[in-house]
């Protein structure tokens, strides 16, 4: 209360960025923030709390917001009892070949759109743009159709090679590699260095930075992804970690609280993730508008 | 040599993308209920849509999701964007809050809101309850099933619209404000008359952006509801995979569907398109 009883400043726009009292205006924005902030946190919160209580005190009326008990077998149980360890090791197959697959791939046909003329590059340049007009939604049911034709179905490469070549991981390291000087390109080809030779020794090195955005959201939406495994993975085994907490979930031999467990350790990864690429992943995604 | 870059890249295109949707096309002219036999029936399936009222149903929820979302998401966004583009106090950690929920995996969000929203034990009922008011079945009537599920899409996607919008707001000329609040315009004044017109651009992407995505859920809303209470929250992505995965299974009838989605999605990615090149142009 001290703070706003204070001389308020003049509410104009420099105001903001210098160092003044707090003003009226300032409080209420960073009290309605808090509220807006909780609204997003507290559930989460709960969740997580949620998964250290045993089924008794999961369903027990009023509920508690502190398990009594921390039952941190949840956890241990996970991995014994269930099979929470294949779940990951599947994400993480599927996640990292997957997104190596796509750097490889995406970046190469990013260096031919660059630095090469050839007939009917624009053609295709249009061509692979256009693939985002067409989501994965719109033809789930021929797209399985096929992946199933080819015995795709129930295999690590059904869920990782149809989605890895990416239009808009094309379109993002195309555009930083307009940047490299040709002249770079050229006179490593003079002192005769292959076209492989140069694309992997000179150019990949050069588009790093947008290479890592690549990553980052390949890695993000591989992790994440539900309705491409969910299609492919029909065999337990193979489940990835969405596709097992979906399906375990409300399924008698999985209970309730384990599903919790699991669903806490599987968010760790990305969060760790959020924590040291933010600046990185906000950017990506204002410059880019795409999720 | 160009061709030896591009091929992989293409050929994954061609045969997962291009090949599958033409297929597609072809299929909604046909009935199948194993992926085998086909039957070609003409318009049937797209008739059956226009007839049928399971699919009217799906319509409806799709239409109310879609609609609430893109309204709730964009005004809340723009507010939210605007608020913490003028904070200072911390900025950056309502930012990375605010935009936590989109790194979530889609799967563990309907968990958690489950957990939250259960009538029982759930602890908002809690919070309700001791605030003197009921304990709604969120979950288990039809009508707070679709609350719910546009509830938990916008609290999920609103840090990324706010982001994007945030961008926008950067670039505006801070000196226009300046110059505005030295000629005594309010902040409010300011925020109405030259900060919404500015970011107009932004905000049209950000409607069409929601409209896709809105038109494209499925995923939180699988461990939300299920698509139920008796239906309620099926929407049509949910009717597709369905089609294909549930009995009874017609293939004709869930690729017309998505041909109709294709359409739909189609002009909305092609405005954006429109909108995003005349915005760079300004």
């Amino acid at each position: 209360m001290k703070i706003a009883q204070r001389k308020p400043s003049a509410s104009t726009w420099t105001s903001i960025s210098g160092k003044k009292a707090p003003t009226t205006a300032n409080i209420m924005r960073t009290v309605l923030l808090t509220v807006i902030s909780l609204i997003i946190i507290a559930p989460v919160v709960w969740f997580v709390l949620s998964s250290f209580k045993d089924l008794t005190e999961l369903s027990a009326r009023p509920p508690q917001i502190l398990p009594k008990v921390w039952a941190t077998s949840n956890y241990t149980q996970a991995f014994k009892t269930y099979n929470y360890m294949r779940y990951f090791m599947n994400s993480v197959i599927v996640t990292s070949v997957a997104t190596a697959l796509t750097l490889l791939i995406n970046s190469m046909a990013a260096y031919a759109f660059a630095k090469y003329n050839f007939r009917g590059r624009d053609g295709f340049f249009v061509l692979t743009l256009a693939m985002i007009m067409i989501p994965l939604q719109v033809i789930l049911i021929p797209i399985y159709l096929v992946v199933s034709s080819m015995g795709l179905v129930n295999t690590y490469w059904g869920m990782i090679i149809p989605a890895a070549a990416t239009p808009t991981g094309v379109f993002i390291i195309r555009q930083y590699m307009l940047s490299i000087p040709d002249e770079l390109i050229e006179s490593a080809r003079i002192d005769g260095a292959g076209e492989f030779r140069i694309f992997a020794r000179i150019v990949l090195p050069l588009a790093r930075p947008a290479l890592a955005v690549v990553a980052i959201f390949s890695i993000l939406w591989r992790w994440n992804d539900f309705i491409w495994p969910l299609l492919i993975a029909q065999d337990e085994k193979l489940y990835t970690l969405p596709v097992a907490l979906a399906l375990l979930n409300g399924q008698l031999f999985v209970p309730e609280n384990i599903v919790l467990a699991m669903s806490v350790m599987s968010i760790i990864p990305v969060l760790f993730m959020f924590v040291f690429m933010q600046r990185q992943i906000i950017q990506g995604i204002a410059q880019t508008g795409l999720k | 040599m160009p061709y030896v870059f591009i091929l992989p890249n293409m050929a994954i295109f061609g045969t997962f993308i291009i090949y599958p949707a033409l297929r597609g096309f072809w299929i909604s002219f046909q009935e199948s209920s194993d992926g085998r036999n086909f039957k070609y029936v003409g318009t049937a399936n797209f008739k059956a849509i226009l007839t049928d009222p399971t699919i009217a149903s799906v319509a409806r929820n799709t239409a109310t999701y879609v609609i609430s979302y893109v309204i709730i998401s964009t005004v809340l966004a723009l507010t939210l964007s605007i608020i913490v583009n003028q904070q200072t106090f911390l900025k950056g950690m309502y930012r990375a809050i605010l935009f936590l929920p989109v790194m979530l995996s889609p799967v563990v969000v309907g968990l958690i809101w489950n957990q939250v929203l259960d009538r029982k034990v759930g602890p908002l009922n809690q919070l309700l309850q001791a605030l003197g008011g009921g304990s709604p079945g969120w979950l288990v009537e039809p009508k707070l099933g679709m609350i719910a599920v546009i509830f938990v899409g916008v609290w999920v996607h609103i840090g990324f619209y706010s982001i994007i919008l945030l961008a926008g707001l950067q670039g505006i000329d801070k000196s226009v404000l300046e110059a505005a609040a030295m000629d005594g315009a309010t902040r409010w004044q300011s925020t109405r008359l030259i900060i919404l017109p500015l970011l107009k651009p932004t905000t049209l992407i950000i409607v069409i952006l929601s409209t896709i995505h809105g038109f494209q859920s499925f995923d939180f809303i699988y461990t939300l509801t299920g698509g139920g209470p008796l239906g309620a929250t099926t929407l049509i992505v949910q009717y597709i995979y369905d089609r294909a995965f549930q009995t009874p299974i017609q293939y004709g009838l869930g690729s017309a569907a998505g041909v109709i989605l294709f359409l739909i999605i189609f002009a909305f990615t092609a405005l954006n398109f429109l909108v995003g090149r005349k915005k760079e142009a300004v």
